[in-house]
C-alpha cells in the first residue's frame, strides 16, 4: 500500500517535471543588449590613477601638514651656530675648534 | 596554451585587456549563461544579476582559465557556482513559503490535460524553494536541465556519488512536499 502511494507521487512528480521542461524560462527580456550592461559594469569597476590619486589628495594633504608641523617644532638647534653666542654658553674650547676646521 | 574551443583567439584578446573581445565572449554565451540561471532565478531582475555577476566573475578570473577543456564548460561551472552561492544567501533570508498552491492537481502531460506548463513550473519551484540549496541545484541540473549524474558532478565539483545522494533527498523532499504530507 505505502509502495504503492510512493510509486504514484514518483510519477506524479515526473509528470512535474516533465512540464516544467517543457517550459523553458522566457530570457528574451533579459538578453536584450545585455553584454552593453555588462561592459558598462566592468569599466565601472575600473577606476583610472588620476581617479586613485584625487582620491588619495586629502591624506597627502594632512601628511604634509603633519610633516610641516613636526619640522618647526624640531628645528631649533641644540648648538647655536653663531659662534659668538657659543662663546658666551661657555662652550668656548669646542665651538673654537668648530669654527677653526668648519664643522 | 590551448584553448580547444572556437573563440580561442577571443578568450586570448580579452585576456590581453581587448574589451571588445571580451564584449563578443559574452554576446555568444549569454544565452548559455542566462537558461541555466533562470531555473534559479525569481524574476528577471535576478535573473539579470546571477547573469551579470557571472560575467563579473568570469572577467576577474579570466587569466585562470587553462584552456584544457572549452570555454563554455568553463563559463557553465561559473554559472553554477554564481547560482549556488545565490541559493545559499537566498535561504538565509528567505521565510517560508506558502504552500497553498501545491494543492493544484498534475496531469499526464501526453494527454495535455490538467495544468499547464506554466503552472507546473510554480509548482515546483514554491516546493524546490524548501529544499537545500545543495538539494535545489542538484535536482534543477538532473531533472529540469536534463544533466547527467557525470555532468552535474563536472559542475559543481562534487563527487558522483554525493550527487545522487542529494537527488534522491531532493526527490524524496519533493514528494512530501507535493503530495501534501509535510511532516515538518
Amino acid at each position: 500500500m505505502n509502495d504503492k502511494r510512493h510509486d504514484r507521487r514518483d510519477v506524479e512528480l515526473d509528470r512535474y517535471f516533465a512540464l516544467a521542461r517543457q517550459a523553458p524560462p522566457d530570457i528574451s527580456g533579459v538578453e536584450r543588449n545585455f553584454e552593453t550592461r555588462v561592459m558598462a559594469r566592468i569599466r565601472e569597476g575600473r577606476e583610472p590613477w588620476y581617479a586613485l590619486a584625487w582620491r588619495l589628495a586629502p591624506v597627502f594633504l594632512a601628511l604634509t601638514i603633519l610633516l610641516a608641523g613636526w619640522s618647526l617644532s624640531y628645528s631649533s638647534p641644540a648648538h647655536p651656530a653663531d659662534p659668538v653666542t657659543m662663546l658666551a654658553s661657555g662652550t668656548q674650547e669646542v665651538a673654537l675648534l668648530d669654527y677653526l676646521t668648519g664643522e | 596554451m590551448a584553448v580547444p574551443d572556437e573563440g580561442a583567439d577571443l578568450v586570448r584578446s580579452a585576456i590581453g585587456g581587448d574589451d571588445e573581445a571580451f564584449a563578443e565572449l559574452v554576446r555568444r554565451h549569454k544565452g548559455t549563461v542566462l537558461r541555466i540561471a533562470a531555473r534559479f532565478a525569481r524574476n528577471h531582475a535576478e535573473l539579470e544579476d546571477l547573469g551579470q555577476e557571472t560575467f563579473l566573475r568570469v572577467y576577474r578570473d579570466l587569466r585562470s582559465f587553462r584552456g584544457d577543456a572549452p570555454f563554455g564548460h568553463w563559463l557553465s561551472r561559473i554559472t553554477v557556482r554564481v547560482c549556488y552561492d545565490a541559493l545559499r544567501k537566498r535561504r538565509r533570508e528567505e521565510k517560508d513559503v506558502s504552500l497553498e498552491v501545491l494543492a493544484a492537481p498534475v496531469a499526464d502531460p501526453s494527454t495535455g490535460n490538467g495544468p499547464s506548463a506554466q503552472l507546473a513550473r510554480m509548482i515546483l519551484d514554491q516546493a524546490m524553494s524548501r529544499l537545500k540549496p545543495e538539494d535545489r541545484l542538484v535536482i534543477t541540473l538532473f531533472e529540469l536541465e536534463d544533466r547527467s549524474v557525470r555532468e552535474v558532478a563536472e559542475l559543481t565539483g562534487w563527487s558522483e556519488t554525493r550527487v545522487k545522494v542529494r537527488a534522491f533527498r531532493a526527490r524524496q523532499a519533493l514528494k512530501r512536499y507535493i503530495g501534501g504530507d509535510d511532516e515538518r
